[in-house]
């Protein structure tokens, strides 16, 4: 499903080089569940967007749902993205939209046919417990309804993996308990998950195998 | 897909506000411009078509030829380059047309003692012959006849309004041009700030795999329909414009450069027309390119 062989990412800003991963190397399967922790600044976000393609590696080898990531060509890119679904700690809902437009915009834009376009939209929305809120607008939800409604988005066109960076992060914990509860139910009914969090304790809690980096490299996969 | 893209194009049109009305004013501007100096060239193109056909070169005679002698004569006329058409105009026929034009006046005619006229012949030059250079090289071959006295005529005068067809035509495309290129800035502009109002949209489509299609149709429709509503408008202006002015420039036109009817721009001059601002509001948006979202 995922496979990264000896990865580094180095950012050039100006003529200072920072490095953000060092050598990273691990293979995640298919329906697997894991969770990539470590403190801020550990190399978590930048370990992800090379996951989706929205950054190149500056060395090493990425294969993604079977795909190496360093060789597709844009329109491959697209392919792969409409394959992967990603949550952020900010939910990212277009403000000018309600809930159930934020998560049918996303069919719209991928070519969805318009009849499908409502069923799918509802069907996610009832998976995360926001059927109720789908004309509320962004400004309208609560931090964890907007999460929640942000995972619909994730998942509405039913992909096989889930990338989720520090989808609990803005959350109390009772919030977050309801988040990651979805996150486990959309893993249960066979998506793969790779969930990024700084918070060790939730880590622990989720009992899952753990990837630890620690200033940009992998320095623990256990579980 | 259609019916997203077309829907997010007004979308972005709604949002760009202002900036969209002016950039359709500027459009319409640029246009009408152009409109107004295509509608004076193409007419004035009609007078100089019109008067090139009416040139005439006339080869007055040393004297009057027998009617023996001027079928040869003519067939020479005719056989020289660029020659169209030749016609033999004797003496009498010459003063029956003056009597003509003098009217009642025509008894002056009578009262000179012989006729003064002199035979000529009426040469047609071809088109090439009817420009001035060519006119002026017939004229040289024509002089060089025996029979010929003097030579009258020349294309000077209608090279001269072709010469003014030609500068209105070029001052209309250099209006035009400066309009449109501050018409297709002010689309960039509007386009731009779409862009910058949309960035989250942007993101999301580019994150979830949307096709490029999907992420830059919107903007290039959007400047589209500024072009094509700016281009709509300066055609309206220019017709109520042609409808008011065309009873007061007719009879000046008449009575200057011989053409009775100001005509309106053809069915293809109002789809070029169209088709020009649709041009100038899509490259306006094409080149607002958003910020490049693959690595």
């Amino acid at each position: 499903m995922i496979e990264l062989h000896r990865v580094s990412k180095v950012y050039e800003v100006g003529p200072v080089k920072v490095p953000a991963l060092t050598d990273v190397s691990f293979h995640l399967g298919k329906g697997e569940f894991v969770v990539l922790t470590g403190p801020s600044g550990a190399g978590k976000t930048s370990l992800l967007r090379l996951l989706y393609r929205e950054e190149l590696p500056t060395e090493g080898d990425i294969e993604v749902l079977g795909q190496p990531v360093t060789e597709l060509s844009r329109a491959k890119v697209q392919t792969l993205r409409r394959s992967i679904g990603v949550v952020f700690q900010d939910a990212k809902l277009l403000p000018g939209r309600t809930v159930y437009e934020n998560i049918a915009f996303v069919l719209r834009v991928t070519g969805t046919a318009r009849r499908e376009i409502t069923a799918r939209a509802f069907d996610a929305l009832r998976a995360v417990g926001l059927s109720s809120r789908a004309q509320a607008y962004p400004a309208q939800l609560s931090l964890g309804e907007a999460q929640r409604a942000a995972l619909a988005r994730a998942i509405v066109r039913q992909q096989p993996l889930l990338i989720a960076d520090e989808p609990t992060g803005n959350l109390d914990d009772a919030m977050a308990a309801e988040v990651l509860a979805i996150i486990k139910d959309i893993w249960t009914s066979g998506t793969t998950v790779i969930l990024a969090t700084h918070q060790a304790r939730l880590a622990r809690t989720l009992r899952r195998r753990t990837l630890m980096l620690e200033a940009g490299r992998l320095v623990k996969d256990e579980g | 897909m259609l019916g997203f893209v077309v829907g997010e194009a007004l979308r972005d049109l709604r949002r760009a506000g202002r900036v969209a009305v002016s950039a359709v004013v500027l459009i319409t501007l640029s246009l009408v411009a152009l409109g107004v100096f295509w509608v004076l060239s193409f007419n004035l193109g009609r007078a100089v078509a019109e008067w090139r056909d009416r040139v005439r070169i006339i080869v007055y005679l040393k004297r009057e030829p027998s009617p023996a002698e001027v079928p040869a004569l003519m067939q020479r006329v005719r056989a020289l380059p660029d020659v169209a058409g030749a016609r033999y105009v004797a003496k009498a026929e010459a003063l029956a047309s003056l009597k003509r034009v003098l009217g009642k006046d025509a008894g002056v005619a009578d009262q000179l003692p012989s006729n003064p006229l002199p035979a000529s012949i009426e040469v047609t030059p071809t088109a090439a012959g009817a420009t001035p250079d060519g006119a002026g090289a017939l004229i040289q071959r024509l002089a060089a006849l025996p029979e010929a006295d003097e030579v009258a005529g020349g294309a000077e005068w209608v090279e001269r309004l072709s010469h003014w067809q030609r500068l209105l035509a070029t001052i209309g495309l250099g209006i035009g041009a400066t309009l449109a290129l501050a018409a297709i800035l002010t689309v960039t502009t509007s386009t731009t700030l779409v862009l910058h109002a949309r960035r989250h949209e942007t993101e999301i489509m580019r994150l979830v795999g949307a096709p490029e299609a999907a992420i830059r149709l919107p903007l290039l429709l959007q400047g589209l329909v500024q072009g094509l509503l700016g281009a709509l408008l300066a055609l309206l202006a220019l017709a109520v414009g042609h409808h008011l002015a065309a009873p007061w420039l007719e009879p000046l036109m008449s009575l200057t450069i011989g053409v009775p009817r100001l005509e309106f721009l053809t069915p293809p001059g109002m789809v070029t027309l169209l088709a020009a601002g649709a041009g100038l509001g899509a490259f306006g948006g094409w080149l607002a390119r958003g910020r490049r979202g693959l690595a």
